[in-house]
């Protein structure tokens, strides 16, 4: 698949709530070829501290332009958080494999956990297209202030059901037992971004349910093309000489049932 | 009308068409960077360790950024050196590029027919026996020390063995972590060895203060990037004045002007890794830096640079 090394300008960043930005790049190439769930590996400092770039995962995808959502963690999204319209930023991408999109499935439930957000609207805008009929949402949160792009889905005509840990927005509940509640089953498709323990519950849901389940899958990146083996999780089928897929290259989306959640080391997660 | 200067190198008996090469486990095997440039522009093409059978890697978390560079532990993890063979090389040759082939074993016999399997399959045309990853626990422990590298009587025994099993260029990997450079270095050249690459990773690790866990799975790692290069040039330094046969320089390498200082503190070849991963064409850029130096200062071959720091 065709990649680019791109200096692409900005061309809006807004704060959307507290420390978490909306950032939009003009990148025709990448654009016209980037499928929801891909990411690009942004160039976000000039020296070398911090050293590597930062993966983002586009959150809309428009014909000349896309916008990523993220928030501000650590040294990389603190710089990313001063770029100002006009400035021009490198961008590496589109990488990753990107959500399949199959109308096949009757329904279709997307799952969020916290900023893992970002990774839907596009989702949502294309299963729309695709199935003529938009997926349902479920927004979580550890607090209001933290449940985005509800708009956004509502304006592709989501149901969209708010959860939070603190009860200060929908209901008090997990992403996984609104999941429960919304009684998913056979024929139904449940995409979950968020925190590993999330989506790990979101997909023990699912499964139970019968429904299939796509994950997207966050790790620590140096390269984001395969090469450095760094962004590895364990899985429970052999790739390239082990039992490990690339989040990069592989994923970052994955069928659940790839994922060995058991081996998996929570204690390090995101 | 300038004439463009001579950017060629000789490394044993091959002859590279310029000094820039990417380092073993920052480039893949090729395919994975083929997308940002022409590979074939290269000096050469340093392959991911290579072990005799697929080899798995460490526990994940396996890498963690820090000031100025990362730290890796990755444990070799690879494809083995058949399908290096049967799926890799293929592309490599396709697009014509210089390809040396970083090797791995656990034991000398390893390396020997790692070393014979290449070069009967004609599968590079030099070797970089990788005698200095951090990054796995399966060393000479019976010596007490963690890295054949870090004994001199371990290298000199491990070059030997592999000098005599191929004909093919044969350079030798070191790590940083030693008293003195100059030992292993010797040692590597006494066992027969063409060139000797410097630095591999210089062992680190960091501690999540929250968490209060290590950062990698292993707990230990390995550090790369500008961080290092002061290390890095030190060693080639120390090296280049004992040595007869060629240094390559690894350690830290962004741009032009990183390459040139390694260069004139006395490498021969410079390596750019980690630097790949910030910027994927990063050693075309130092590749085009170095010819613009050379001819701004109207250098017509490398042979005026290498070693040339005014002292
Ligand atoms: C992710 C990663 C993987 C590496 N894997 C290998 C390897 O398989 N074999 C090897 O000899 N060196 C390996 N190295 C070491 C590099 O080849 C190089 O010696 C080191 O990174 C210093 O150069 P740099 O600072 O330019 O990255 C690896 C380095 C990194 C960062
Ligand atoms: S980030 Fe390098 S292999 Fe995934």
């Amino acid at each position: 698949m065709e990649r680019f090394l791109l200096d692409c300008p900005v061309t809006r960043h807004d704060e959307v709530a507290l420390g978490q930005y909306r950032l939009f790049l003009r990148m025709p190439e990448i654009a016209r070829i980037a499928r929801p769930g891909q990411f690009c590996m942004l160039e976000v400092a000039q020296g070398y501290y911090p050293f590597l770039r930062r993966p983002m995962c586009f959150e809309q995808i428009f014909d000349e332009e896309i916008s990523i959502l993220y928030k501000v963690e650590g040294e990389g999204t603190r710089l990313l958080a001063q770029f100002l319209p006009g400035q021009a930023m490198n961008v590496q991408g589109p990488l990753g494999n990107g959500f399949p999109i199959d109308a096949g499935y009757g329904r279709h439930i997307l799952a969020a956990g916290g900023i893992g957000v970002a990774a839907l609207p596009a989702l949502a805008k294309a299963l729309t297209e695709a199935c003529g009929k938009a997926p349902e949402v479920i927004l979580a949160a550890r607090s209001k202030h933290l449940l985005l792009c509800a708009d956004l889905f509502e304006s592709f005509g989501c149901a969209v059901h708010l959860a939070t840990d603190d009860g200060s927005a929908g209901e008090r509940a997990f992403a996984a037992s609104v999941l429960q509640r919304l009684e998913p089953g056979r024929g139904t498709r449940v995409y979950a971004c968020g925190p590993m323990i999330m989506m790990r519950t979101v997909s023990d849901v699912a499964r139970a349910a019968g429904a299939n389940c796509l994950v997207s899958l966050e790790a620590q990146m140096a390269c984001g093309d395969g090469a450095c083996l760094g962004c590895v999780v364990e899985s429970k089928y052999e790739q390239e000489g082990e039992k490990m897929v690339r989040v990069c290259l592989d994923g970052p989306v994955f069928d659940t049932e790839i994922i060995d959640w058991e081996a998996h080391n929570l204690a390090y997660a995101p | 009308m300038p004439t463009r200067p001579d950017l060629g190198i000789q490394l044993g008996d091959l002859k590279l068409k310029n000094p820039v090469l990417v380092a073993s486990g920052t480039f893949g095997y090729g395919q994975e960077y083929a997308q940002y440039f022409d590979i074939s522009r290269l000096g050469a093409v340093v392959t991911k360790s290579l072990s005799r059978e697929p080899r798995a890697g460490n526990k994940p978390p396996r890498l963690v950024e820090t000031p100025a560079g990362l730290l890796n532990a990755i444990g070799l993890q690879n494809v083995g050196v058949e399908a290096y063979i049967a799926e890799k090389l293929p592309f490599l040759r396709e697009r014509k590029a210089t390809v040396i082939a970083n090797i791995y074993g656990k034991t000398v016999d390893d390396y020997t027919a790692l070393a014979e399997r290449i070069e009967a399959a004609n599968a590079a045309d030099a070797i970089e026996a990788n005698l200095s990853c951090p990054n796995v626990h399966d060393a000479r422990q019976a010596r007490g020390v963690t890295m054949v590298s870090q004994s001199p009587e371990a290298i000199l025994e491990y070059t030997r063995a592999i000098r005599q099993a191929t004909r093919l260029p044969l350079y030798a990997k070191l790590t940083p972590n030693v008293l003195d450079i100059r030992e292993p270095a010797l040692a590597a050249e006494e066992g027969g060895a063409d060139a000797v690459s410097l630095i591999n990773t210089l062992l680190g690790m960091a501690v999540d203060a929250e968490k209060r866990r290590p950062r990698l799975a292993n707990i230990v790692g390995g550090l790369s990037g500008p961080a290092i290069r002061p290390v890095a040039v030190k060693l080639v330094w120390d090296a280049s004045q004992v040595l007869r046969i060629p240094i390559i320089g690894i350690g830290g390498i962004c741009n032009a002007e990183d390459a040139v200082e390694f260069l004139l503190a006395g490498a021969t070849a410079v390596t750019v890794g980690s630097m790949t991963f910030r910027q994927p064409d990063a050693a075309m850029r130092v590749l085009d830096g170095l010819e613009d130096y050379m001819t701004r200062h109207q250098f017509q071959s490398l042979d005026q640079l290498i070693g040339a720091m005014k002292v």
